[in-house]
């Protein structure tokens, strides 16, 4: 853990009360992944699928720390957010462009923590039925699970706190940091009060 | 599976978790079964434990909690003995704060306000 935040952009680090990973850290640990990745799928062209839109960064790195020739496509599932929770379950936003059976896929996602929304998405692609169907995650926060998932390939722990940065946000705020911090309580009080406002 | 009839959820929280569920296509059931802890010497439960949610499709139990950690000593005491006696059961207890940044995940605000309010620092009846 590094205490230090980097003190260029105050206005982007406002809210950050300590820096967990740093950029450095992540760029090693995505490099490392992508090596793994690499030795793994030789040769099976694997399609990489993200859910929109905290993995862009990841995705965006890992797939530049391949040494195979591999594909990638996108899905988006709605939040529970009040609009979502009027339609009654959650539902794709945007699906995939390409097909997928037959495919050795790598489900890429930023986050795991409650698996509710990885649950939910592995069961829809596992339906189209892939070659293969395994998932990578950068951040694992265990101490959330409510389901079950098998992972593959994972960057690093994250512990049961609040934490944003490099893709993941609060609000949609934080998901341009490049470093993964934790996020001051202040800020929750302060969206509460908005919230009461 | 979304059940027909809502049960009477005896704490607004589990509501709340059931309505995530739902939203996940997780199928539920609330308080299926009751696990006895201890007994006296003639056999009689004299402590059990009954966790508020079953996933058939996990075979998990899950107990929620909104007491304070210094007034969950009851809760965490059948949760050792749990484990103790049925070591087999797939349990998760989800704690004050752990209950608190999950409604905080979900936008509920209001909802984790209330798991820190007043009634659920002091204790509630409701709290099995």
């Amino acid at each position: 853990m590094n205490d230090e935040l980097p003190g260029d952009h105050p206005e982007l680090t406002s809210g950050i009360r300590q820096v967990l990973y740093t950029q450095e850290q992540i760029r090693g640990r995505v490099a490392e992944l992508g090596q793994a990745i690499s030795r793994d799928y030789a040769g099976r062209n694997p399609l990489m699928i993200g859910v929109l839109k905290g993995v862009v960064f990841f995705m965006a790195d890992l797939l530049r720390e391949l040494t195979i020739p591999a594909e990638v496509d996108f899905i988006a599932v709605s939040s529970y957010s009040r609009e979502a929770r009027e339609h009654g379950m959650v539902r794709l936003m945007k699906d995939l462009d390409t097909p997928i059976n037959d495919r050795h896929i790598l489900f890429i996602e930023d986050v795991i923590d409650t698996g509710l929304t990885l649950n939910y998405l592995l069961q829809n692609l596992r339906a189209r039925r892939p070659a293969s169907l395994e998932v990578c995650v950068l951040f694992d926060k265990s101490s959330s699970r409510l389901l079950s998932i098998p992972i593959k390939y994972k960057g690093f722990d994250l512990p049961p706190y609040f934490v944003v940065g490099y893709g993941l946000d609060f609000r949609e705020k934080y998901r341009n940091l490049p470093f993964v911090g934790l996020l001051s309580p202040d800020v929750f009080q302060n969206t509460k009060k908005a919230n009461q406002g | 599976m979304k059940p027909t009839n809502q049960p009477h959820f005896v704490h607004p929280i589990e509501g709340e978790f059931a309505k995530i569920l739902d939203f996940y296509n997780i199928r539920w059931v609330y308080e299926p079964r009751t696990f006895a802890l201890e007994w006296d010497e003639h056999g009689n439960v004299t402590l059990a434990f009954t966790p508020d949610f079953y996933l058939p499709d996990q075979d998990l139990y899950i107990e929620l909690t909104t007491l304070r950690p210094s007034l969950a000593t009851q809760k965490n005491y059948k949760q050792r003995r749990m484990a103790e006696l049925y070591p087999d059961v797939n349990l998760i207890l989800l704690k004050r704060k752990d209950l608190r940044n999950l409604m905080l995940k979900f936008g509920l605000d209001q909802q984790a306000q209330q798991i820190i309010g007043t009634a659920a620092q002091k204790g509630s009846q409701n709290e099995r």
